[in-house]
Parts: structure tokens; C-alpha cells; sequence
């Protein structure tokens, strides 16, 4: 074993196709190395839980305290889009975990497909995400086009506060929705780039064979990642589309 | 080798990761159904006016999928222990957060003009004092 500090323990790959895994030299065992990652990833994901809890904490309390602007905010979202992003992701979880899978039964081929089929539902959501985005800059619902506008002498405001337009503007603190929508979407948006990053990511070392049966560690991480990114927009989907 | 690591306290994950249970294609199909179905079922809910219960069924919708995606294709239903203890306890957490906010928000004074503004007398809940000239 490694305990001498010279030799490492190696996972032999289970075909011509794979390659095998050397387990770092810090770790006794293969086993020891799988829980030591996996119990820090399982960390890292409550903190994530934690991150957009404090969101959706803002959420629920100004949902409760300025209801007919979150009803008229909600209103101005096309629900069908996000319908359609739900089933998107939903259906890129689903290859996700059909793409650990295949890693776990060593076949290479069936792997990079779905991992390949994830990455395009990335690709899609993003895709549809963007036409939202634009559709609701024009109607002045986003203010990120003035983020770096200079402050208005004569108006004595930031622009972006007078350029704030729409149907809100007729609701008390019409702001608040597109502030919470934007935060929350952006925020799940950029975990959607870095998980399609990751993806692309894996799918280089199970080209290379990297992955199977014996070894299917990182493949097993980012899936936990992706289902992390489902897990969320499952609950932003009908808070921000369909505002109860 | 071999011979060595079945004798070893660790030998049962020598030369793999250990055991690990493989979800079936069938099942991961089986989640996927469920959780499109009950999509469809939050969209259809929200097209009836339920009142204030609409927020609570498309919350307990969500939380059924989202369990479903944790416990199968997140596979925490198989993982150890302390990762389940580790993930799940952040819900725990999620839930002091909530609870705490709900609290304030259903005791707070809003600072309104019309709870700052009124006074007892406005409310009438007390008669202000007779004026001291109303005696000439």
C-alpha cells in the first residue's frame, strides 16, 4: 500500500479504451479519497444551498409585503419561455445523471453523448435566457444598460432609477421585482456557465478514458453540481413565472 | 497485492472506489416523467385561484421535485451517513432563516405613513381634551 510514502495505489483501467487512476499520494485508499472528496463537495453544496436561501428569503418577504407589484412583476415574464427552461433543465438533469451512470459502468461512448446532451440543454437555457434578457431591457424592466451611465445633475438621480420603466412604475416599489429577478436569475445563470464549463471539462478526461467503473469521481462531483442548478430554478420557476 | 489487500482493515476498496450502488436507466427514466408531470401540475395549478394556498402548492409541488431530484438523481438516498447529514442540514439552516424572517415580518410595525402619522386620537380609540378657551 502507499503507507511507505513511495508507492501510490493505482485503479486499473477495465479496458484498452481506459486509462487507470493513480490515487493521490495523500490518501490511503481509493475509498478514503472518494469520501474525502465527496464530504467536501456535499460542504460546498450546502453552502450554495445557503447562498441562494438568503435570496429567497428576500423573496418571500417582499413577495408578502408589496404582493401587487410581485403579481403585476410576474405578469410581465413570458411563462411559457420559462416553462419551456424548466423542461430544458430538467431533461439536462436527467442526462446528467444518465452520463454518471454510463461513467459508472465504464462505457466511454454513451458517457461523452450525455454529458454532450447536457451541455447543449445549457446551451439552450442560455439561449433562451438571453431573448428574456433582451426582451425586458427594451422594455426598460432591466437596468444594466445604465449601470455605468454618470449620475444626472439635472435630475439629481442615478439614471437608472428614472430610466426604470413599464407597468411598474404604476406599482409601489416596482423596482423590487426586476432587482430580485435579476439577482436571482443572473446568479443561477452564471452557476449554469461554470457548470457547462465543468461538463466540457469532464468530458476532455473521459475522452481521454479517465473514467469508469473504477474511477468516476469528477464526473460524479459536476453531476452534483448540474442537479444543484435543477434543484434551484425548481423553485424559481414558479416563484418569478407563475408569482403565487 | 492482492493477496495483501483482502487481508487489509480496507481491503474491500484496494483497487476501486468501494461499492457503489448504480442507479437503473428504468428508474432515472421513472424520475424524469414525474418531475416533467409535475411541472405541468404547477402550471395548471397556477391557472386556478386557490388565494393565499396557491403559494403553498406551488411550494410543496417544488419541494416534492426537488426531492425527487436529491434523493435519485443527486443519489442521497445511497450516499453515507454524515454526506446526508452534511447536505441536509443546510435545509435545517434554510429553515432557522425562514423562520426567523416570518417572524419579523408578521410582528413589524410598518413604517407607513398611516401607522406613523395616526395618533390614538386619530384612531379614536381615546377623546382628545377639551380646549382650556372653550370656557370664555
Amino acid at each position: 500500500m502507499s503507507h511507505d510514502g513511495h508507492h501510490s495505489v493505482v485503479i486499473p483501467a477495465p479496458g484498452p479504451e481506459f486509462v487507470p487512476h493513480t490515487v493521490a499520494h495523500h490518501f490511503d485508499t481509493p475509498v478514503q479519497e472518494f469520501q474525502a472528496a465527496k464530504l467536501g463537495f456535499w460542504l460546498f453544496l450546502a453552502t450554495e444551498i445557503l447562498l441562494f436561501g438568503g435570496l429567497f428569503a428576500a423573496y418571500f418577504y417582499y413577495h408578502e409585503t408589496y404582493a401587487e407589484t410581485f403579481r403585476v412583476g410576474g405578469q410581465q415574464l413570458d411563462w411559457q419561455l420559462g416553462a419551456v427552461n424548466t423542461t430544458v433543465l430538467l431533461l439536462s438533469s436527467w442526462t446528467m445523471a444518465m452520463g454518471v451512470r454510463s461513467a459508472q459502468t465504464s462505457q466511454k461512448g454513451k458517457t461523452l453523448l450525455f454529458l454532450g446532451l447536457t451541455v447543449l440543454g445549457a446551451l439552450i437555457f442560455l439561449g433562451i435566457k438571453y431573448v428574456e434578457y433582451s426582451a425586458k431591457n427594451q422594455h426598460g424592466l432591466i437596468v444594466f444598460s445604465h449601470l455605468f451611465d454618470g449620475y444626472d445633475q439635472a435630475n439629481k438621480q442615478l439614471p437608472w432609477f428614472q430610466d426604470y420603466g413599464g407597468v411598474m412604475k404604476d406599482v409601489p416599489h416596482g423596482h423590487l421585482f426586476f432587482a430580485i429577478y435579476l439577482t436571482m436569475t443572473a446568479i443561477h445563470g452564471l452557476h449554469v456557465v461554470i457548470g457547462a464549463g465543468l461538463i466540457i471539462w469532464v468530458m476532455k478526461g473521459a475522452a481521454k478514458g479517465r473514467f469508469h467503473a473504477g474511477y468516476f469521481l469528477p464526473v460524479d462531483l459536476v453531476g452534483l453540481y448540474w442537479h444543484l442548478v435543477d434543484l434551484i430554478w425548481i423553485f424559481l420557476f414558479p416563484l418569478l413565472y407563475l408569482v403565487p | 497485492m492482492t493477496a495483501h489487500a483482502h487481508s487489509d482493515h480496507h481491503s474491500h476498496g484496494a483497487l476501486q472506489m468501494g461499492h457503489h450502488h448504480v442507479s437503473s436507466s428504468q428508474q432515472f427514466l421513472s424520475v424524469l416523467v414525474a418531475l416533467l408531470v409535475l411541472t405541468g401540475i404547477t402550471v395548471g395549478a397556477s391557472r386556478i385561484d386557490f388565494g393565499s394556498a396557491n403559494m403553498l402548492i406551488a411550494m410543496a409541488i417544488a419541494c416534492i421535485k426537488a426531492s425527487l431530484v436529491i434523493a435519485f438523481f443527486m443519489h442521497v438516498k445511497w450516499d453515507t451517513a454524515i454526506n446526508k447529514i452534511v447536505f441536509l442540514s443546510s435545509f435545517l439552516f434554510l429553515a432557522l432563516l425562514f423562520l426567523f424572517t416570518l417572524v419579523d415580518l408578521t410582528t413589524r410595525r410598518w413604517d407607513s405613513y398611516v401607522n406613523t402619522i395616526r395618533t390614538p386620537v386619530d384612531h379614536g380609540w381615546v377623546q382628545p381634551a377639551p380646549k382650556p378657551d372653550a370656557h370664555h
